[in-house]
């Protein structure tokens, strides 16, 4: 068997956290080798090893059957590995060009010589049929074309193995198809291609065997011809359901939260990323939006909650319209925020524990007089909310947030949004990166909110939590929902399908 | 609950990476001293260190004519630096209160004798204010980085001070600004003999008033509060619904109000000091960054942070006597700002040194 | 006609060396490093070079000891502007207080020097470079009177620089990637870029010609050095993002900068200016005005390098 990449049990840690755990992959000569898996399976990771981004702790690199050491990318990059980043890596105001000689250019005495350059360039895109034009800025040309051009990038320096690291996130579908011809024709002329991705109709589309990782563990490796989207979804997800938890019945009651036909356009790509979605959250429901990261449910919460601007549409709170509020107005409306990025939005990481719950009420009566901080009111309500929410820090109210761990932090975010006592919880990956425990008292703390009678969005990318805690299951899949399901009555694996685009039930 | 391993507080860092800043400072000031003129090196040094005790009562009232003025700019930088911004224009805004401090000191003779003075402060603080509203604005607005704007604005400051010297109170003989009415001179109340130093008022007081007035400020009141969040998490606090463009302009204005008084309160001393009329920015607002860098931005840590520039600037001034230059206290109040941008690597190798447990699980989620 | 060529001459006199310190700051800020310290450096360099020319005035005079007097500046101001890059880029401090400590530092340290050596710390020189007229070009009409009277060698050597400057930036390798770095550092260290080195380089080069600039200011327009370069590193800065950091909009905002500079000081001499109700307080203002007011409107659009100011962490992903 000629494999061209063999990556051997590989094991990668992060402290504690085990990221890969004896993961093998093998590659072929020729071929288009997909990487399947959800979000933290640790795709990217095993690609950021083999590009010498990262070093494993265990197991060893072999290309074209010699044992290598990959330490950085320019080693990666003497190997004929070259890699197309998800975030691209172009300087906005080069040309097509400049930006595909970057690092590699032809010089006569220091000075440019673009010409022979330029000769080469427009040989390989010619011969590899990516349509470029060599002179336009970056900044100028679309998001397919920025593609094509780090794809020349590789290509100009004779890489070989060609790695794909989530390339559809940004593109249309016509400018897809154009990619699906592009890897087919490489692969054609004897480049090898590793192509990450959880998007199944892709996959089927192009690629020759896939391997599948789930939760840092190798699944198996398929012939993807034969295998069917059921089979690679179930690898994908798994069978097992960690958490059972008593919901009672659900006692449905008006509508909280009225989105309709939202819009939101990227500002990077010019792209809808949010493409007119509607729905609604009545009291006594937990509404879940189940998605692979990158489908525009973050930027959907930041639509609704007013921290970026919508394209179009109305959010209604309780039937008051709120669309043009500004983001206090809309929390004074009763609505709750516990972000997607604790660090950067729910906390002030530098205040302390006491700062932090009142972050969002400082300036109600019972906390401030004539202007002046009530202290000992803050204090008090800082020690109310430690005890009831169970959190842990070395110096209590007194606490700095940067300090404490990431469960008791979210502790904080979730006390001080659930203690307002909102018509409305928007929760997005409000479990990440927590440990089983913590996961649990979160889960129970929504579920006492709309046993209450009020209202959650939840946001999660967790199957298993959308699975358990919902009442009700969104699918957005590139900005639309394509499916509204009863967690009763859908199995885990048809919850892939949905979110990988393999299925819709909405129509568009 | 943990149980907490010897750990040095945000606080206790930042005041042993500025003690360690001012000891480099101070070490480097040494070595020149010994380059120049090996034999009178240390008691040169030894003066410095004095600073103003070396002349006793006067000498420590001259300590606290020369901090006043550096105390204000001082708490105008720290204060924009609690809210995130850095700004230099505090020698623009200084000059511009100083001109409104002179002017109505000058021509409002028909204020009480009382009320004078208090007026042409009050002048000074707005004209300060004004001038430091500019580059809020511009930030908040277009979103123009506020040093820039704010050195444009210390350079227009000054040329536009000099043309409403010459227009309005000008002294063509010695090319500076007329003397103010005696009413306008900031009381002594007796300071002057107890201390037995002309120069001394009671703008000391008014320096910590200002400081107490800051410390409430931006530890007491829910403004105080907003601000700090901008200035440590500007994504939090728009997270928070707080409005950050109104609090930059407030902020920079503030900013410019504290450096406006420190200039009103130099030219209303009665010190024999007039506002030249040359292109000269005012080393008060300059020296007010090293204040606000070695008190750590902390109202109570800059008042110390400009008695101690106070303090070895005098004794600068006396190290003439051996035949030195007084520059050389310039020299090491700018080596130890310096030095302050070692501060973030001090801090981490006293993380290091204390080893941290990896407490936080803030783990790198990856894909 | 003769007042316009004084105005050409004199205008050259204030326009070149904001012009080559300008460019200096062009490559420090394309590289990703504000450099807020080229009034200090400007100081420095000015300070050691006037103090070789003093030194070495008695054996040896005219345009070899200006050339070895630029020599040492530039190199004074690129040792100096090291302290700025080895905080900037290895300590990844503050930029603008790393700047403004130099700033600081620069006339302090030069009065002390001045002072210990000589006593004063007015440094004198002797002024054997003026060019009264450069033979064959200097009686072209018109153009002789304007560019090639009355004028110093440090006005051709500034241009000289400008163009070279110019071909630098847009034509060369290293033009290239110092631009990838300024824009995107990233970009350029997956390409196997020494963002770390390139910095440097752009630093010390804003070093070097800070320190020139320095030197070239003083010598046309007197004949000691006292300290300090009148805030004319602060312009510099002014004049940079005034020609939003390209160029040739740099060469057109130095010139702008040094007519009103030209016209603030000969206001006397010009009969036009004097009958002007415009002071010549105001000229020397208008260049800190027109720049508020360009970047009031061109914050949006500015072409500032994107990553500038913001320190290069290679462990950052």
């Amino acid at each position: 068997m000629e494999y061209v990449i063999e990556m051997n049990h590989i094991t990668k840690e992060f402290g504690n956290f085990k990221a890969l755990d004896d993961v093998t992959l093998c590659v072929k000569k020729g071929e288009v080798h997909a990487l399947l898996g959800e979000n933290g399976a640790g795709k990217s990771t095993l690609m950021s090893v083999l590009f010498g981004l990262y070093q494993a702790e265990q197991g060893e690199i072999k290309i074209n059957g010699k044992p290598v050491k990959i330490n950085n990318p320019n080693d990666a990059n003497n190997l004929n590995i070259g890699m197309v980043h998800q975030h691209f890596k172009l300087v906005h105001n080069f040309t097509v060009l400049e930006s595909i000689v970057l690092g590699r250019e032809t010089v006569n005495g220091g000075f440019l010589k673009m010409d022979e350059a330029r000769k080469k360039v427009v040989e390989l895109s010619e011969h590899y049929k990516l349509k470029i034009d060599p002179d336009s800025y970056i900044s100028d040309i679309t998001v397919g074309m920025q593609q094509r051009v780090e794809i020349l990038k590789m290509l100009y320096c004779d890489n070989e193995i060609l790695i794909f690291d989530e390339p559809t996130a940004v593109l249309t579908p016509q400018e897809i198809d154009e990619l699906m011809k592009i890897m087919k024709n490489l692969v054609d002329e004897g480049k090898s291609i590793i192509f990450i991705s959880h998007k199944l109709n892709e996959i089927k589309a192009v690629a020759n065997r896939c391997t599948v990782l789930r939760k840092g563990k190798y699944i198996g490796t398929i012939d993807v011809e034969t295998a069917t989207r059921e089979t690679m979804s179930e690898m994908m997800v798994g069978r097992k359901v960690n958490f059972n938890l008593d919901k009672a019945e659900e006692k449905l009651g008006n509508v909280t939260l009225k989105v309709e036909n939202l819009s939101v356009v990227s500002k990077i790509s010019h792209k809808k990323v949010v493409d007119d979605v509607s729905f609604e959250v009545r009291r006594g429901e937990i509404v879940c939006i189940a998605g692979i990261d990158g489908n525009g449910q973050s930027e959907l919460v930041y639509g609704i909650t007013g921290l970026i601007p919508l394209q179009s549409g109305k959010i209604e709170i309780n039937g008051k319209d709120i669309t043009k509020d500004s983001i206090r107005k809309r929390s004074l409306a009763g609505m709750a925020h516990i972000p997607e990025d604790r660090h950067r939005h729910g906390l002030v990481l530098d205040y302390t524990v006491q700062q932090n719950v009142v972050l969002q009420t400082y300036f109600e009566p019972r906390f401030q007089r004539h202007g002046f901080i009530r202290f000992d009111a803050v204090r008090e309500y800082a020690k109310k909310l430690i005890k009831q929410y169970d959190i842990r820090s070395g110096q209590d109210e007194n606490s700095v947030t940067r300090g404490m761990s990431g469960g008791n932090q979210q502790k904080v975010i979730i006390a001080r949004e659930l203690d307002r006592d909102p018509d409305i919880v928007l929760a997005v990956q409000p479990t990440r990166g927590l440990d089983v425990g913590a996961t649990e008292y979160i889960h129970k703390q929504l579920i006492k909110q709309r046993d209450n009678g009020k209202a959650v969005l939840l946001i999660s990318l967790e199957l298993d939590e959308v699975m358990e805690v919902s009442d009700r299951i969104l699918v957005i899949y590139e900005g639309e929902i394509v499916a509204d399901l009863d967690p009763k009555e859908v199995t885990v694996q048809e919850l892939g399908l949905y979110m990988s685009g393999s299925k819709r039930k909405i129509a568009k | 609950m943990k149980k907490q391993k010897f750990e040095l507080s945000k606080g206790g860092k930042d005041f042993i990476a500025s003690i360690a800043a001012i000891a480099a400072g101070l070490l480097f000031g040494l070595v020149i001293l010994l380059f120049s003129n090996a034999r009178q090196a240390f008691p040169a040094f030894g003066m410095i260190l004095k600073g103003g005790f070396t002349d006793g009562l006067s000498g420590i009232a001259q300590v606290l004519y020369v901090a006043t003025p550096i105390i204000l700019t001082g708490l105008s930088v720290g204060f924009a630096f609690k809210t995130g911004l850095f700004n230099i224009g505090a020698p623009g805004q200084f000059t511009c209160g100083a001109f409104a401090a002179v002017y109505i000191g000058v021509k409002w003779t028909f204020l009480p004798a009382g009320a004078h003075w208090i007026v042409a402060l009050l002048g000074a603080l707005i004209a300060g204010a004004i001038w430091g509203m500019v580059p809020g604005i511009l930030k908040a607005i277009a979103n123009v980085n506020e040093v820039i704007t704010s050195i444009m604005m210390n350079y227009i400051g000054m040329y536009l001070v000099n043309i409403l010297i010459v227009k309005f109170v000008y002294d063509p003989v010695r090319n500076q600004s007329v003397p103010v009415a005696k009413t306008a001179n900031i009381p002594k109340a007796g300071l002057d003999k107890l201390f037995n130093y002309s120069n001394i008022n009671i703008s000391i007081f008014i320096a910590i008033l200002a400081v107490i007035v800051i410390y409430i400020v931006l530890n007491k009141t829910i403004f105080g509060y907003e601000l700090k969040a901008c200035g440590l998490s500007p994504e939090a606090s728009r997270y928070a619904g707080i409005n950050a463009k109104r609090n930059i302009i407030l902020s920079m204005t503030i900013a410019g109000a504290l450096s406006g008084l420190g200039g009103g309160l130099l030219y209303l001393a009665g010190s024999g000091k007039y506002l030249q009329v040359v292109d000269v920015l005012a080393p008060q607002g300059f020296n007010g960054i090293s204040v606000a860098l070695l008190g750590i931005s902390n109202p109570i840590g800059i008042l110390f942070a400009g008695l101690f520039i106070g303090h070895i600037t005098v004794g600068g001034n006396n190290i003439q006597l051996y035949n030195f230059v007084p520059e050389v206290v310039d020299i090491i109040i700018s080596t130890i700002i310096y030095f302050g941008a070692f501060a973030l690597l001090i801090k981490s190798l006293l993380d290091r040194f204390r080893r941290r447990p990896s407490e936080s699980g803030a783990v790198k989620e990856e894909k | 006609m003769d007042i316009i060529y004084f105005i050409v001459q004199q205008t050259m006199f204030f326009a070149i060396p904001l012009l080559i310190v300008a460019l200096g700051g062009m490559f420090s800020e394309r590289s990703g490093v504000i450099n807020i310290a080229l009034e200090g450096i400007m100081v420095m360099g000015g300070f050691f070079g006037i103090g070789f020319m003093h030194i070495f005035e008695s054996r040896m005079s005219g345009q070899l000891l200006l050339l070895l007097a630029l020599l040492v500046s530039g190199v004074t101001g690129a040792i100096f502007s090291l302290l700025h890059a080895f905080a900037s880029i290895n300590l990844k401090a503050d930029q603008t207080i790393s700047g403004t400590a130099l700033n600081m530092f620069a006339p302090a340290f030069v009065v002390f020097i001045a002072r210990m050596i000589q006593g004063v710390q007015q440094i004198q020189f002797k002024d054997t470079f003026r060019i009264n007229k450069v033979p064959v070009l200097g009686d072209i009409p018109v153009l002789g009177p304007l560019l090639f009277q009355n004028c110093y060698i440090t006005t051709y050597i500034g241009l000289g620089i400008a163009i070279l400057s110019g071909i630098v930036i847009s034509k060369t390798r290293f033009g290239l990637r110092l631009r990838a770095c300024g824009e995107h550092p990233q970009a350029a260290d997956s390409v196997g870029i020494n963002v770390y080195k390139i910095r440097y380089a752009g630093v010390m080069i804003s070093g070097a010609l800070a320190g020139i600039g320095g030197l070239v200011f003083i010598v046309p327009t007197s004949t000691n050095f006292n300290a300090s370069v009148a805030g004319y590193g602060f312009l510099a800065l002014a004049v940079l993002i005034f020609g939003q950091w390209r160029t040739n909009k740099i060469i057109a905002a130095a010139f702008f900068f040094g007519i009103m500079k030209t016209f603030a000081s000969a206001y006397s001499v010009v009969p036009v200016l004097r009958d002007l109700p415009i002071s010549n307080e105001i000229y020397k203002m208008i260049p800190y005005i027109a720049t508020l007011v360009i970047l009031a409107f061109s914050s949006k659009n500015s072409q500032a390098p994107r990553a500038e100011g913001i320190p290069y962490d290679k462990g950052s992903r």
